[in-house]
């Protein structure tokens, strides 16, 4: 099924509840914070670092806290399965614990918890693809496209959630990672940049083409609107 | 601040706070950017849609398993190679310079090893064997000479023989000198070879017994 067979109208598709539940955003500024919470947030993230690298395990406990939910739910929407998004998530937290070594704090502990959760989501389809391999080529190629999503907890707007998971499914990697972290998680574009080891520029640039992807992929047929206002 | 559609596209991807009140401006009297500029919002709301944050309440209990079993193995690693945890202090560019020191090192030692059977040991293997075979061949000439000097006393004996004994005396002494001169033609071919220099050596001392017998029978 192509992605324009599940497209709504925008209207339909966002009712004004769900515009309130967060707050709109598109121009959402990489403004410099507060000195002191900055200087405080670094503080707090030097010093988990400090505690996982001692081998605290209540320093990765804080870890999962803090961010568990995050990660998962990054790893889910990469992978599209919430099983294998706790295996990424176990296995990210196994290779920071062996890695924590080589942590020389060039970026936050945290962006790089993630980057090392991103290349295990990546290395995991990689590994998923290849075990696939015997499969037929119309299969392959089905499978090559994107996971495929399973079903998750309700949501306000499941069929909306479904076209966007199959439309970001089709996006390049660099877009989907940039618009998953910005759009879904909230990283800023300093932060992805970080996390991707791309520039600032770069990361703006990705979302903005996976945003007009998007909209084109998920916009309803311009013959059919314009037959419907007619 | 003034902007326009062209302008539009630009914000989208990098524009500031003002531009984005500009356009949001501009959109009030434009349906064009005022559409675009509700999809544009309309897939950051959409993007809500792909979060789902809801606890797992094995997930942690699972890491933290794995997390102690791992800090066992890195423990018991630790121990193993304890030895390698002195380098864990000294920095990235101390080490490749430590690494790059022992590999000039090794390839040095290397060198030297594989150079050394092919120049020093031959020639140290060449003036022995000369200077061996110089003192051999000294030893010869000389004995050569003190034999040829019996031979020219039992001249005269051996031109003329007057006995049998003395003409078997003479026979001998012809059969001795072709061996000896097969012999010398062999170590000139190989000069140092100790056997045939052991042969000669015998062929000599049978032509000198042999002179001496033939000296005695003159007496």
């Amino acid at each position: 099924m192509g992605i324009m067979g599940l497209a709504l109208a925008w209207e339909t598709r966002i009712a004004p509840a769900v515009q309130q539940e967060r707050r709109v955003e598109p121009f959402r500024e990489e403004v410099a914070a507060p000195a002191r919470a900055v200087e405080a947030a670094g503080a707090e993230d030097a010093a988990l670092a400090a505690a996982c690298r001692s081998g605290d395990l209540h320093a990765y406990e804080r870890l999962y806290a803090l961010h568990g939910a995050r990660m998962k739910n990054l790893a889910r929407n990469i992978l599209g399965s919430s099983a294998d998004a706790e295996d990424a998530v176990q296995e990210t937290f196994l290779k920071v614990q062996r890695g924590i070594g080589s942590f020389r704090g060039q970026s936050s502990f945290v962006t790089w918890t993630f980057r090392v959760l991103v290349n295990t989501c990546y290395d995991a389809r990689r590994s998923r693809l290849r075990k696939k391999e015997v499969r037929t080529d119309d299969e392959q190629q089905h499978d090559d496209a994107a996971p495929w999503p399973e079903p998750r907890a309700a949501v306000a707007h499941p069929s909306l959630r479904l076209a966007l998971e199959r439309a970001l499914a089709t996006l390049t990697r660099h877009q989907r990672d940039v618009f998953l972290l910005y759009e879904v998680e909230g990283f800023h574009h300093a932060e992805i940049s970080a996390l991707l080891e791309i520039s600032e520029a770069a990361s703006k640039n990705a979302l903005f083409q996976a945003k007009k992807n998007l909209r084109q992929m998920l916009e309803p047929p311009r013959s059919s609107s314009a037959a419907g206002a007619r | 601040m003034n902007v326009t559609c062209k302008d539009r596209d630009r914000i989208f991807e990098d524009g500031s706070a003002s531009e984005w009140a500009a356009l949001e401006s501009h959109a009030a009297s434009c349906a064009s950017c005022a559409e675009e500029l509700r999809a544009w919002k309309s897939l950051s709301l959409a993007a809500a849609e792909l979060r789902d944050y809801t606890e797992s309440p094995t997930l942690w209990p699972r890491i933290h398993q794995a997390l102690v079993e791992q800090s066992a193995t890195i423990g018991d690693r630790r121990i193993k190679w304890g030895w390698r945890s002195l380098f864990a202090n000294i920095s990235v560019s101390w080490q490749t310079a430590t690494a790059t020191a022992l590999v000039i090192l090794l390839m040095v030692s290397g060198i030297w090893i594989l150079r050394r059977p092919l120049t020093t040991l031959p020639q140290q293997g060449s003036l022995l064997k000369s200077k061996a075979l110089t003192e051999v061949e000294h030893a010869e000439s000389a004995y050569v000479q003190a034999i040829d000097k019996l031979a020219v006393e039992a001249k005269p004996q051996l031109e003329n023989p007057a006995t049998p004994l003395m003409a078997n005396y003479r026979e001998k002494l012809l059969v001795l000198d072709s061996a000896i001169d097969d012999l010398r033609a062999q170590t000139g071919q190989n000069p140092s070879n100790a056997h045939l220099r052991y042969q000669l050596l015998a062929m000599y001392q049978e032509k000198q017994r042999t002179l001496e017998d033939i000296l005695e029978e003159k007496r």
